[in-house]
């Protein structure tokens, strides 16, 4: 409902989307090692050129750790790290999976027009 | 950004949200770069957390405390017929006067029909939350029976 919502862009160029569900970015952000919400949205930000806006962000690492996808680290001052759980991991790699055979299958269409 | 705006817009969150994220989150607000934008992704988030809340944790509201009970449609409704009685009757005074009249207009049959109909709901609320939290539908049968004296008075003090 709101995941997909409230991403800011980094760079717009025309013609290329970024890709934007955020708690799949949380997660494969979170796969690296445990991060604090800043280095986060830099992590994200390198990885697939979107921004997260703060808001966004903790939207869905509030339900991430509802999931138990994700769990807090005691906070650095007041920040405060998470790192992904092993049941964070199966769902990442079921969600990338998924995504990989859609991108295969997607590519392949467009090969053979 | 701004400590200020920061402050603020993690207040714009709701209670249980602030008091488990809302030291990190502020944290990360004065880290970053602020902005419109920002500003704006935060205020929509804090509006979404209203209306969606993020539940489980230690952000579970007690079903059975006073809030929890207040936003059961048993408790509300009939609070918002007394009120919307109550409305009625200042309406009717502010437009027609406070003089009693012989026969009973469309706002007197209104005000009788939302106070008559509030009644099976009160008893409903009260059988079913009395026995499993007393002390907050007492309070919340309080708040009701407030609303039933208020919309009440301006007929009985006035003689309407």
């Amino acid at each position: 409902m709101r995941s997909t919502r409230n991403v800011v862009e980094a760079e717009e160029a025309p013609g290329t989307g970024h890709y934007s569900d955020p708690p799949l970015l949380v997660l494969a952000s979170l796969a690296s090692g445990p991060k604090h919400g800043h280095a986060m949205i830099e992590d994200i930000a390198s990885l697939c050129g979107t921004r997260l806006g703060p808001g966004t962000l903790y939207g869905a690492i509030a339900r991430l750790e509802q999931q138990g996808w994700i769990e807090p680290l005691p906070p650095e001052e007041r920040r405060r790290p998470y790192r992904i759980t092993g049941e964070g991991l199966l769902v990442l790699r079921a969600k990338l999976t998924i995504l990989q055979q859609f991108t295969k299958a997607g590519l392949k269409r467009l090969e053979a027009l | 950004m701004n400590p200020r705006l920061a402050r603020l817009l993690v207040c714009l969150y709701p209670r249980p949200w602030r008091e488990r994220y809302g030291s990190e989150f502020e944290a990360l607000l004065l880290a970053g770069r602020g902005g419109v934008r920002a500003s704006a992704n935060v205020v929509w988030s804090a509006l979404c957390e209203y209306v969606f809340p993020t539940q489980g944790g230690n952000m579970d509201q007690d079903p059975n405390s006073f809030g929890a009970i207040l936003k059961r449609p048993s408790a509300f409704l009939p609070l918002a017929m007394s009120l919307t009685a109550l409305a009625v009757v200042l309406g009717h005074i502010a437009m027609y006067g406070a003089a009693r009249e012989a026969d009973e207009g469309a706002a007197a049959h209104i005000w009788q029909l939302l106070m008559a109909g509030q009644m099976p709901v009160l008893a409903f609320f009260a059988i079913k939350w009395l026995p499993k939290a007393p002390r907050p539908t007492l309070y919340v049968l309080g708040l009701q029976a407030g609303a039933v004296l208020a919309s009440m008075a301006p007929v009985f003090f006035l003689n309407l």
